[in-house]
């Protein structure tokens, strides 16, 4: 301020100085007004001055906020939201091509069309997320020529006529029968056929690629066989031969970066009794590589295995005469698990978000052994094993002869026997299985009848695992779209914080995966569309829990605004203040030197 | 215990980042229908350091042991200690932590596994272990793995204020934030029930923000109120408990594994003339009755079993000894190239990601100045605000010159 009163003195001192020197000059103006007018141009540079003082702060606000900003990866917000919307608006729909085929059979394809359809709607039940969009097609075999339906798919075209005929199924041997039919309907493509024919010993079986097939009587009724069929293709086919029930379909058993890593562990309950080893690598190699291939598309699923000692169980056991073994109920099952002295959680090679699915083979010591779980109707459990949903399952194995307890001395060191192995396995397979929701018993039981189901080498039949892929397509695509869009709340949210060109690319891959899922799935290509489905989730929930996304560690705009502006203000504010105040004295200056000016020329 | 008076004006800034974050996620609501309880999880923090708050890690130590008595496993209960009291030089007995004059519990005993430690112990830390976002680095012991049928219980002792909590003497954990991770955790559904435990000063104020459907909190004492410890010990010459931590463990002792006392009666057996304060529980977001409710499912941990039925007899067709047959020499050599390439491809994967990345981030910078313009809204408000806050400064300086 001082500065500007100053000047203001001096400039007053320069116009007395032009006052003074006025009356030395010849009275030519004689009406000069020393305060309303001057006879010099005013100064231009204290203007100047002060101006380029202001430019420059002017000039040095572009840097000092582009030194402030943050790097904010674009983020594809609205290709999110249609994802989400498509998905929320537009149930996804999985294509499913049924294929009928009537052997032995003269009736009307058309009509066996539109009463299996009608008994189809009536079984189904609609998921408001994902439902199916089925076609069929029914061909009437009548071994010289086909009566086709007239809206037959283009898959059932392949069916060379009178190429099934009742003598190939006169055979006992159901996987002979299988491989035969597969190698009719062609096992790769994606249609689910039911073969019906007549004549030969009633049986209805499901075999383990995509088709089933049914015999019956002479004189059976082609509608009761109708109403079998269509409950084999909603049961079995679309459902996979679950039941809603114990296992939620949400449970799915696979960590959110789409990997399982399954952990075997052997635990001696008490070495001092005895030691027991297995040859993991073979098994290994024979039941469980077939099915982690298997499963592939669903989930990347990696193996263990440990054998630990000093193991025991957290619960009692009784001993029951009857039964020469010591009886541990199903009811304290919940306590077996003795968690403080298992560490099954070992896994170094199980990132953050995979999911560890614990296998154990308990081995009892020799004060409790052999070690049976009784049922609570009173059975002895044939498996004697459990499971615990997301967590695994435990068996229970009982070495070969501990009950005579004074001849039996076993070794320091005991192998598991091969056969008790294999065995254990299955129990495992039919354990992980009850982890994804599919019963083990080779028998599915409807309401009109029974099927018996073929097993597959590999754990998982085809059409068990069509079932697999079109769930997890659907579980993944919606947990991907609501983490992408909780994701994309929050970045707007947050408009100081740093978004990363990591994070950027995850959203970018993940949505372009998601696309592809989507476009897969409505195609019918189901396992590309899960593998990449989970892919989506994967980089999704990797976007998502990003390191760098804490709210703590990030300023409001306020807090930067609350820095800089101690500073920033009063200067500007005085830069803004004088350059405005010279601005307006040059102009008073320069109205006075006009004015001057203009009493001159009239003057003259 | 000394009350901390909250500094509000200066964290009022500071709050609004985490007031927004939470109602972004506010308005996400697709709820998980009743997914089933399957695992139990236990973060028990103690955010005080020095040795005058030896209390403070002798209450979560206690809970540890009882959560890992009644079956909780260690590799599901994530241990934060802002201190090590038992290797303090002012401890009379070493390696050793009492909570009680008579001695006859040491809590330090053998398997104490402690997750984070000493300075790790920081807000930012803790709010990772909920949200979930750490370092890839981290190990799985550190992590809170919970998933939506996980029921957690959070406990955290120390001291604090009204609405915060205090770390390590240097830093606050406010009420918005831990509502703010509460939010997320329910987002990604990382648990399907919570129960907040906290013996604090005031720790019910602790509770203000919170939103989440299936959060029970209980704290020791109302606004205004201290929680008090328990007694001296004076062989170690502090106070070695809590009122609030005594008086639940004290319940806690007569049960095992298999009782099903309820929360309620829990939550009855606080007596506040013995607590010198009073217990406060909320209860508003939380769907069930607490009389149906054993304390089990929060402070043990029951698994949930299923018997399994039959094994999957796919080989039983086939004769015994059939590896020999089925498995030719290359096909094994095959299986363990297989084992090898998993890590290679790991490896590969991350270097396939970076060029694409930074080609990203640069095609459309035009598009990215134009999304913050768009976002800058309110940013703009602020500014004339702040612009209007100045005119007094402008008046004043005139006024000076004139």
């Amino acid at each position: 301020m001082a500065e500007i009163s100053e000047a203001q003195d001096s400039d007053s001192s320069k116009l007395l100085d032009s006052d003074s020197k006025a009356p030395q000059r010849p009275d030519s103006e004689p009406e000069f007004d020393p305060k309303l007018m001057r006879k010099t141009k005013p100064g231009l540079k204290r203007l100047f001055l002060t101006f380029s003082v202001l430019f420059s702060f002017l000039l040095g606000f572009p840097f000092l906020w582009k030194s402030v900003e943050i790097y904010r990866s674009p983020l594809p917000f609205r290709e999110i939201d249609s994802l989400s919307t498509q998905l929320r608006s537009e149930t996804l729909l999985f294509p499913l091509h049924f294929h009928t085929l009537f052997v032995g059979f003269d009736s009307d394809p058309d009509r066996l069309r539109r009463s299996i359809l009608s008994e189809i709607t009536k079984l189904t039940s609609q998921n408001p997320k994902c439902s199916d969009n089925y076609t069929l097609s029914v061909t009437v075999d009548l071994g010289s020529r086909c009566l086709r339906g007239s809206t037959s798919s283009p898959h059932s075209s392949s069916y060379q006529c009178g190429s099934v005929t009742a003598a190939d199924f006169v055979q006992n041997d159901d996987v002979a029968v299988d491989e035969r039919l597969a190698s009719v309907f062609g096992g790769k493509t994606k249609e689910y056929s039911v073969a019906v024919v007549k004549g030969g010993s009633e049986r209805a079986v499901v075999g383990k690629y995509r088709h089933a097939w049914m015999v019956v009587g002479d004189g059976s009724d082609v509608g009761m066989a109708a109403l079998k069929v269509a409950e084999v293709l909603v049961k079995v086919f679309i459902n996979g031969g679950r039941e809603e029930g114990l296992i939620r379909n949400e449970f799915m058993p696979v960590g959110a970066d789409g990997k399982i890593v399954l952990s075997f562990n052997l635990l001696n309950a008490d070495p001092h009794d005895w030691v027991y080893d297995w040859d993991f690598e073979k098994i290994d190699d024979t039941l469980l590589t077939p099915m982690i291939e298997a499963l592939g598309p669903v989930a990347n699923i990696s193996v263990e295995s440990q054998v630990l000692y000093h193991t025991p169980k957290a619960s009692f056991s009784y001993w029951n005469q009857k039964l020469e073994s010591y009886v541990f109920s199903t009811k304290d099952l919940p306590f077996f698990v003795n968690s403080n002295e298992w560490h099954l959680d070992t896994s170094i090679a199980a990132g953050g978000r995979s999911k560890i699915l614990q296998f154990a083979v308990y081995v009892p010591s020799a004060k409790e052994c052999p070690l049976l779980l009784q049922l609570p109707n009173g059975e002895i459990s044939n498996t004697n094993g459990f499971i615990s949903p997301m967590w695994g399952g435990v068996i229970v194995w009982n070495p070969q002869g501990c009950l005579k307890d004074s001849e039996f001395k076993p070794s320091a060191k005991n192998i598991i026997p091969i056969q008790d192995l294999e065995n254990m396995f299955e129990v495992f397979i039919g354990q992980f299985r009850q982890l994804f929701g599919f019963k083990s018993l080779n028998v599915y039981t409807g309401a009109s009848g029974d099927w018996n189901l073929l097993p597959s080498k590999r754990g998982f039949t085809e059409w068990e695992l069509d079932v697999l892929s079109r769930q997890h397509t659907c579980f993944n695509l919606h947990s991907c779209a609501t983490t992408l869009g909780s994701l994309s709340r929050l970045v707007q949210s947050l408009p100081r914080m740093i978004i990363k060109d990591e994070i950027g690319k995850q959203v970018k891959l993940s949505l372009e995966a998601a696309k592809l899922a989507l476009s897969n799935a409505s195609s019918g290509v189901y396992e590309s569309s899960a593998a990449s489905s989970s892919q989506a989730r994967s980089l999704a929930e990797d976007a998502f829990f990003h390191p760098s996304i804490m709210s703590v560690s990030y300023y409001s705009f306020e807090h930067c605004f609350a820095v800089y502006s101690p500073f920033f203000l009063p200067v500007s504010m005085h830069v803004v203040l004088a350059a405005l105040r010279e601005l307006k004295r040059y102009k008073q200056e320069k109205a006075k030197y006009l004015a001057w000016k203009a009493k001159a020329n009239t003057a003259t | 215990m000394e009350t901390f008076i909250n500094p509000k004006s200066l964290f009022h800034l500071l709050l609004l980042p985490c007031l927004l974050l939470y109602s972004s996620i506010a308005y996400n609501s697709s709820p998980v229908e009743a997914a089933m309880h399957t695992n139990n999880w236990a973060v028990l923090v103690c955010t005080s350091r020095f040795w005058f708050n030896y209390r403070h890690m002798a209450n979560t130590l206690s809970l540890y042991r009882t959560v890992k008595r009644l079956g909780i496993p260690d590799e599901r209960i994530i241990l934060m200690l802002a201190d090590d009291m038992a290797c303090n030089t002012r401890n009379k007995y070493p390696a050793q932590v009492f909570n009680n004059e008579n001695h006859r519990l040491n809590l330090y005993g053998d398997n104490v596994e402690v997750d984070y430690r000493g300075y790790e112990v920081t807000v930012e830390n803790f709010l990772r272990v909920l949200t979930g976002r750490h370092e890839t680095a981290v190990p799985r012991s550190k992590r809170l793995l919970s998933d939506e049928g996980s029921h957690i219980l959070l406990y955290m002792t120390g001291h604090g204020g009204d609405e915060f909590l205090k770390f390590q003497d240097s830093e606050e954990l406010q009420s918005h934030d831990l509502a703010d991770a509460v939010k997320q955790m329910k987002e990604k559904h990382r648990f399907k029930e919570l129960l907040i435990m906290v013996d604090t000063c005031q720790a019910a104020t602790l509770f203000n923000q919170l939103q989440s459907p299936g959060v029970l909190a209980i704290g020791s004492s109302m606004k205004g109120e201290n929680s008090y410890s328990h007694h001296l010990d004076s062989d170690v010459g502090v106070s070695v408990v809590d009122r609030f931590t005594y008086y639940t463990l004290a319940f806690f002792e007569r049960l095992n594994i298999y009782d099903n006392a309820s929360l309620s009666s829990l939550f009855s057996s606080y007596n506040p003339s013995l607590l010198m304060s009073t217990a406060y529980y909320r209860k508003d977001l939380y769907k069930r009755r607490l009389e149906e409710v054993p304390v089990t499912n929060f402070f043990g941990s029951v698994m949930e079993t299923i018997h399994t039925d039959a094994a999957y007899k796919a080989l039983s067709r086939r004769n015994s000894g059939r590896f020999e047959d089925e498995m030719s020499l290359d096909q094994s050599v095959h299986h363990i190239e297989r084992r090898m390439l998993i890590k290679v491809n790991d490896g590969n994967k991350i270097h396939d990601i970076n060029p694409e990345g930074e080609e990203g981030a640069c095609k459309c910078p035009w598009s990215t100045f134009r999304n913050k313009f768009q976002k800058a809204e309110n940013v703009d408000s602020l500014v004339n605000y702040g612009l209007v806050a100045m005119i007094p400064l402008l008046v004043i300086s005139t006024w000076l010159v004139q």
